[in-house]
Protein backbone atom coordinates (compact mmCIF):
# COMPACT_ATOMS: atom_id res chain seq x y z
CA UNK A 1 0.00 0.00 0.00
CA UNK A 2 2.70 2.71 1.03
CA UNK A 3 5.03 2.00 -1.91
CA UNK A 4 1.94 2.24 -4.34
CA UNK A 5 1.02 5.47 -2.92
CA UNK A 6 4.21 6.67 -2.60
CA UNK A 7 3.36 8.74 0.20
CA UNK A 8 4.47 9.10 3.56
CA UNK A 9 2.30 10.57 6.37
CA UNK A 10 4.80 12.65 7.95
CA UNK A 11 3.35 14.01 11.93
CA UNK A 12 5.69 17.39 12.73
CA UNK A 13 5.45 17.82 16.40
CA UNK A 14 4.97 21.64 16.79
CA UNK A 15 4.88 21.51 20.09
CA UNK A 16 8.65 23.67 20.43
CA UNK A 17 7.13 25.59 17.83
CA UNK A 18 4.21 26.92 19.52
CA UNK A 19 5.96 27.25 23.04
CA UNK A 20 8.74 29.93 21.38
CA UNK A 21 5.74 31.39 19.58
CA UNK A 22 3.71 32.29 22.83
CA UNK A 23 6.56 33.38 24.66
CA UNK A 24 7.05 35.54 21.41
CA UNK A 25 3.59 36.30 21.42
CA UNK A 26 3.56 37.22 24.84
CA UNK A 27 6.56 39.34 24.64
CA UNK A 28 5.10 41.65 22.37
CA UNK A 29 1.91 41.76 23.80
CA UNK A 30 3.47 43.41 27.24
CA UNK A 31 6.01 45.36 25.40
CA UNK A 32 3.32 46.75 22.97
CA UNK A 33 1.87 50.57 23.45
CA UNK A 34 0.42 51.81 20.80
CA UNK A 35 0.94 54.83 18.80
CA UNK A 36 -0.96 57.16 19.89
CA UNK A 37 -3.06 58.03 16.53
CA UNK A 38 -1.17 61.38 15.65
CA UNK A 39 -3.49 64.58 15.44
CA UNK A 40 -1.50 65.40 12.35
CA UNK A 41 1.29 64.49 10.21
CA UNK A 42 4.18 66.09 11.22
CA UNK A 43 7.27 65.35 9.07
CA UNK A 44 10.35 65.56 11.82
CA UNK A 45 13.66 67.06 11.60
CA UNK A 46 17.00 65.48 11.62
CA UNK A 47 19.43 65.42 14.60
CA UNK A 48 22.10 63.70 16.13
CA UNK A 49 20.18 64.21 19.73
CA UNK A 50 20.23 60.77 21.78
CA UNK A 51 17.45 62.01 24.44
CA UNK A 52 14.56 59.83 24.66
CA UNK A 53 11.16 60.96 24.76
CA UNK A 54 9.42 60.40 27.86
CA UNK A 55 6.89 58.05 27.80
CA UNK A 56 4.21 59.42 30.03
CA UNK A 57 3.35 62.95 31.53
CA UNK A 58 3.66 64.11 28.38
CA UNK A 59 2.56 67.24 26.49
CA UNK A 60 2.94 67.75 22.81
CA UNK A 61 2.27 71.03 20.86
CA UNK A 62 2.34 70.33 17.35
CA UNK A 63 2.93 72.59 14.75
CA UNK A 64 2.13 71.48 10.82
CA UNK A 65 3.60 72.44 7.91
CA UNK A 66 0.19 74.84 7.13
CA UNK A 67 1.17 76.54 10.70
CA UNK A 68 -2.01 74.76 12.74
CA UNK A 69 -1.41 74.51 16.40
CA UNK A 70 -2.57 71.01 18.23
CA UNK A 71 -2.20 70.76 21.71
CA UNK A 72 -1.86 66.66 23.03
CA UNK A 73 -1.90 65.20 25.87
CA UNK A 74 -1.34 61.43 26.93
CA UNK A 75 -3.81 60.87 29.62
CA UNK A 76 -7.34 60.53 28.89
CA UNK A 77 -8.49 61.58 31.97
CA UNK A 78 -6.60 65.22 31.85
CA UNK A 79 -7.83 65.44 28.22
CA UNK A 80 -11.29 64.91 29.52
CA UNK A 81 -10.72 67.54 32.27
CA UNK A 82 -9.11 70.27 29.90
CA UNK A 83 -10.39 70.21 26.61
CA UNK A 84 -14.38 68.72 27.94
CA UNK A 85 -15.76 65.54 28.13
CA UNK A 86 -16.46 65.09 24.31
CA UNK A 87 -12.72 65.95 23.60
CA UNK A 88 -11.45 63.08 25.81
CA UNK A 89 -10.94 60.21 23.28
CA UNK A 90 -9.36 62.52 20.86
CA UNK A 91 -5.79 62.68 21.05
CA UNK A 92 -5.22 66.50 21.09
CA UNK A 93 -7.05 68.97 19.74
CA UNK A 94 -6.43 72.32 17.31
CA UNK A 95 -5.78 75.60 19.12
CA UNK A 96 -6.99 78.61 17.44
CA UNK A 97 -4.57 81.49 18.66
CA UNK A 98 -1.44 81.74 20.61
CA UNK A 99 -3.71 83.21 23.84
CA UNK A 100 -5.81 80.11 24.54
CA UNK A 101 -2.75 77.90 24.11
CA UNK A 102 -0.65 80.17 27.02
CA UNK A 103 -3.92 79.44 29.04
CA UNK A 104 -4.32 75.79 28.61
CA UNK A 105 -0.56 75.32 29.16
CA UNK A 106 -0.80 76.79 32.03
CA UNK A 107 -4.20 75.06 33.39
CA UNK A 108 -2.56 71.66 31.98
CA UNK A 109 0.57 72.62 34.31
CA UNK A 110 -2.23 73.11 37.66
CA UNK A 111 -3.65 69.72 37.14
CA UNK A 112 -0.87 67.94 36.89
CA UNK A 113 2.71 69.96 37.99
CA UNK A 114 4.94 67.11 36.25
CA UNK A 115 3.98 67.55 32.49
CA UNK A 116 6.86 67.71 29.82
CA UNK A 117 6.27 70.03 27.36
CA UNK A 118 7.49 68.59 24.05
CA UNK A 119 7.43 70.80 20.84
CA UNK A 120 6.62 68.45 17.90
CA UNK A 121 6.77 70.32 14.45
CA UNK A 122 7.28 69.68 10.81
CA UNK A 123 10.67 70.71 9.43
CA UNK A 124 9.12 72.64 6.40
CA UNK A 125 7.06 74.62 8.97
CA UNK A 126 8.47 78.90 9.03
CA UNK A 127 10.50 79.64 12.23
CA UNK A 128 8.18 82.57 13.37
CA UNK A 129 5.11 80.35 14.80
CA UNK A 130 7.95 78.10 16.97
CA UNK A 131 9.66 81.47 18.13
CA UNK A 132 6.10 82.43 19.18
CA UNK A 133 5.54 79.58 20.86
CA UNK A 134 8.82 79.10 22.89
CA UNK A 135 8.12 82.90 23.93
CA UNK A 136 4.92 81.69 25.47
CA UNK A 137 6.52 78.46 26.94
CA UNK A 138 8.64 81.27 28.62
CA UNK A 139 6.06 83.72 29.59
CA UNK A 140 4.08 80.47 31.40
CA UNK A 141 7.43 79.53 32.97
CA UNK A 142 8.38 76.29 31.24
CA UNK A 143 11.65 76.91 30.47
CA UNK A 144 12.37 73.21 29.97
CA UNK A 145 10.78 71.43 26.73
CA UNK A 146 11.87 69.01 24.28
CA UNK A 147 11.78 69.57 20.57
CA UNK A 148 10.60 65.76 18.72
CA UNK A 149 12.84 65.11 16.06
CA UNK A 150 14.32 61.53 14.42
CA UNK A 151 17.92 60.05 15.11
CA UNK A 152 20.51 61.00 12.41
CA UNK A 153 22.71 58.24 11.31
CA UNK A 154 26.64 59.51 11.72
CA UNK B 1 -6.88 16.79 10.41
CA UNK B 2 -9.15 18.70 12.45
CA UNK B 3 -9.29 18.34 16.02
CA UNK B 4 -8.38 15.63 18.34
CA UNK B 5 -7.23 12.60 16.25
CA UNK B 6 -6.49 9.29 18.19
CA UNK B 7 -3.03 8.60 16.99
CA UNK B 8 -2.76 4.83 16.11
CA UNK B 9 -0.34 2.67 18.90
CA UNK B 10 2.88 2.58 17.41
CA UNK B 11 3.52 -0.82 17.09
CA UNK B 12 0.17 -2.75 16.11
CA UNK B 13 1.36 -6.17 14.97
CA UNK B 14 2.59 -6.37 18.47
CA UNK B 15 -0.37 -4.16 20.03
CA UNK B 16 -3.32 -6.34 21.90
CA UNK B 17 -2.41 -7.18 24.92
CA UNK B 18 0.14 -4.79 26.17
CA UNK B 19 -2.29 -1.91 25.25
CA UNK B 20 -4.95 -3.55 27.20
CA UNK B 21 -2.94 -3.50 30.07
CA UNK B 22 -1.57 -0.25 29.79
CA UNK B 23 -4.89 1.59 29.15
CA UNK B 24 -3.64 4.79 28.40
CA UNK B 25 -4.34 6.70 25.02
CA UNK B 26 -1.90 8.90 23.14
CA UNK B 27 -3.74 11.87 22.39
CA UNK B 28 -2.22 14.25 19.57
CA UNK B 29 -4.13 17.12 19.47
CA UNK B 30 -3.66 19.13 15.50
CA UNK B 31 -2.15 22.24 16.56
CA UNK B 32 -2.75 23.95 13.25
CA UNK B 33 -5.22 25.92 13.52
CA UNK B 34 -3.65 27.24 16.92
CA UNK B 35 -0.72 28.64 15.40
CA UNK B 36 -2.42 30.00 12.38
CA UNK B 37 -4.13 32.30 14.95
CA UNK B 38 -1.31 33.13 17.33
CA UNK B 39 1.06 33.54 14.09
CA UNK B 40 -1.27 36.01 13.19
CA UNK B 41 -1.80 38.11 16.99
CA UNK B 42 2.28 37.91 16.95
CA UNK B 43 2.34 39.78 13.27
CA UNK B 44 -0.03 41.96 14.64
CA UNK B 45 1.64 43.11 17.18
CA UNK B 46 5.00 42.72 15.48
CA UNK B 47 3.80 45.83 13.57
CA UNK B 48 1.83 47.63 16.10
CA UNK B 49 4.46 47.93 18.49
CA UNK B 50 6.76 51.37 17.86
CA UNK B 51 10.22 50.09 18.75
CA UNK B 52 12.12 53.59 18.37
CA UNK B 53 10.33 56.28 20.51
CA UNK B 54 11.03 59.15 19.04
CA UNK B 55 14.45 61.24 20.02
CA UNK B 56 14.20 65.08 21.44
CA UNK B 57 16.44 67.82 22.04
CA UNK B 58 16.13 69.35 25.18
CA UNK B 59 16.43 73.12 25.63
CA UNK B 60 16.37 75.03 29.13
CA UNK B 61 15.61 78.41 28.96
CA UNK B 62 16.34 81.16 31.64
CA UNK B 63 12.94 81.57 33.51
CA UNK B 64 13.13 85.37 32.82
CA UNK B 65 13.70 87.08 29.63
CA UNK B 66 13.72 90.71 30.38
CA UNK B 67 17.46 90.33 32.51
CA UNK B 68 20.04 91.69 30.23
CA UNK B 69 23.24 90.28 30.49
CA UNK B 70 26.49 92.05 29.40
CA UNK B 71 28.65 90.51 27.31
CA UNK B 72 31.82 91.74 25.76
CA UNK B 73 31.52 91.49 22.01
CA UNK B 74 34.33 90.10 20.94
CA UNK B 75 33.31 87.02 22.60
CA UNK B 76 30.05 86.95 20.79
CA UNK B 77 29.45 84.65 17.81
CA UNK B 78 26.27 85.15 15.94
CA UNK B 79 24.74 82.81 13.69
CA UNK B 80 22.42 83.76 11.49
CA UNK B 81 19.98 81.81 9.40
CA UNK B 82 17.56 83.59 6.40
CA UNK B 83 14.55 82.59 4.63
CA UNK B 84 16.68 81.52 1.65
CA UNK B 85 18.16 78.77 4.16
CA UNK B 86 21.98 80.49 3.88
CA UNK B 87 24.11 81.19 6.78
CA UNK B 88 25.94 83.85 7.91
CA UNK B 89 28.13 84.30 11.27
CA UNK B 90 30.38 86.94 12.71
CA UNK B 91 32.18 87.57 15.98
CA UNK B 92 31.13 90.62 18.04
CA UNK B 93 30.48 93.55 15.36
CA UNK B 94 31.98 92.11 12.55
CA UNK B 95 30.64 92.18 9.04
CA UNK B 96 28.35 88.61 8.74
CA UNK B 97 30.07 86.29 6.08
CA UNK B 98 28.26 83.72 4.59
CA UNK B 99 29.32 79.73 5.26
CA UNK B 100 28.17 76.65 4.05
CA UNK B 101 26.25 74.33 6.89
CA UNK B 102 28.72 71.99 6.24
CA UNK B 103 31.96 74.32 7.67
CA UNK B 104 29.73 75.71 10.25
CA UNK B 105 31.37 72.76 12.50
CA UNK B 106 34.73 72.53 12.64
CA UNK B 107 34.29 76.57 12.89
CA UNK B 108 32.05 76.02 16.15
CA UNK B 109 34.92 73.66 17.36
CA UNK B 110 38.04 76.11 16.65
CA UNK B 111 35.73 78.83 17.97
CA UNK B 112 34.92 77.39 21.12
CA UNK B 113 38.43 76.09 21.75
CA UNK B 114 40.51 79.29 21.36
CA UNK B 115 37.85 81.27 23.66
CA UNK B 116 36.10 78.99 25.98
CA UNK B 117 33.63 81.74 27.60
CA UNK B 118 32.39 82.02 23.84
CA UNK B 119 28.70 83.01 23.67
CA UNK B 120 26.92 81.50 20.82
CA UNK B 121 23.73 83.36 19.66
CA UNK B 122 21.38 81.92 16.91
CA UNK B 123 19.03 84.46 15.31
CA UNK B 124 16.57 82.60 12.20
CA UNK B 125 14.95 84.62 10.54
CA UNK B 126 10.98 84.02 11.44
CA UNK B 127 10.35 82.66 7.52
CA UNK B 128 13.21 80.51 7.49
CA UNK B 129 12.70 77.00 8.33
CA UNK B 130 12.18 75.13 11.76
CA UNK B 131 14.76 72.68 10.08
CA UNK B 132 17.51 75.46 9.49
CA UNK B 133 17.03 76.16 13.18
CA UNK B 134 17.06 72.48 14.23
CA UNK B 135 20.06 71.68 12.21
CA UNK B 136 22.07 74.73 13.81
CA UNK B 137 21.32 73.95 17.18
CA UNK B 138 22.01 69.90 16.28
CA UNK B 139 25.40 71.68 15.12
CA UNK B 140 26.16 73.69 18.14
CA UNK B 141 25.58 70.42 20.49
CA UNK B 142 28.15 68.33 18.03
CA UNK B 143 30.59 71.10 18.80
CA UNK B 144 30.01 70.13 22.11
CA UNK B 145 28.90 74.30 22.74
CA UNK B 146 25.58 73.31 25.16
CA UNK B 147 25.27 76.98 26.25
CA UNK B 148 23.68 79.19 23.51
CA UNK B 149 20.96 82.08 23.14
CA UNK B 150 18.39 82.64 21.00
CA UNK B 151 17.27 85.63 19.64
CA UNK B 152 14.69 87.06 17.44
CA UNK B 153 16.30 88.36 14.01
CA UNK B 154 15.72 91.61 13.76
CA UNK B 155 16.04 94.42 10.36
CA UNK B 156 18.90 95.40 11.70
CA UNK B 157 20.14 91.95 11.03
CA UNK B 158 18.82 91.98 7.34
CA UNK B 159 20.70 95.17 7.15
CA UNK B 160 24.13 93.92 8.48
CA UNK B 161 23.98 91.18 6.19
CA UNK B 162 23.67 93.24 3.18
CA UNK B 163 26.54 95.39 4.56
CA UNK B 164 28.44 92.23 4.93
CA UNK B 165 28.08 90.64 1.37
CA UNK B 166 28.28 94.50 0.01
CA UNK B 167 31.39 95.24 1.52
Amino acid sequence: MLRKKNRINIFIDMTPMVDVVMLLLTFFMLTTHFKPPAEAEVLLPMSHSKFKLPESDVMTITVTKEDRIYLGLDSQVLRGRLFGEDYALKSGIEVADKKTLAEMLIQARIMNPKLRTVIKADKNCPYGPIEDIMNILQKVKITRFNLVTELEKI
Amino acid sequence: MAGADVAAPKHPKKGGKKHKTKKRIAVRIDMTPMVDVVMLLITFFMLTTVFNTPQTMEINMPPDSDVKVEVAETALLTIRGTSDGALYWNMGIEDPQKIEFKELRPLLIDRSRGNPKLITLIKVERNGTYDQMVNIMDELNLAEITRFSIAPFKDIDRQMIAKGLGG
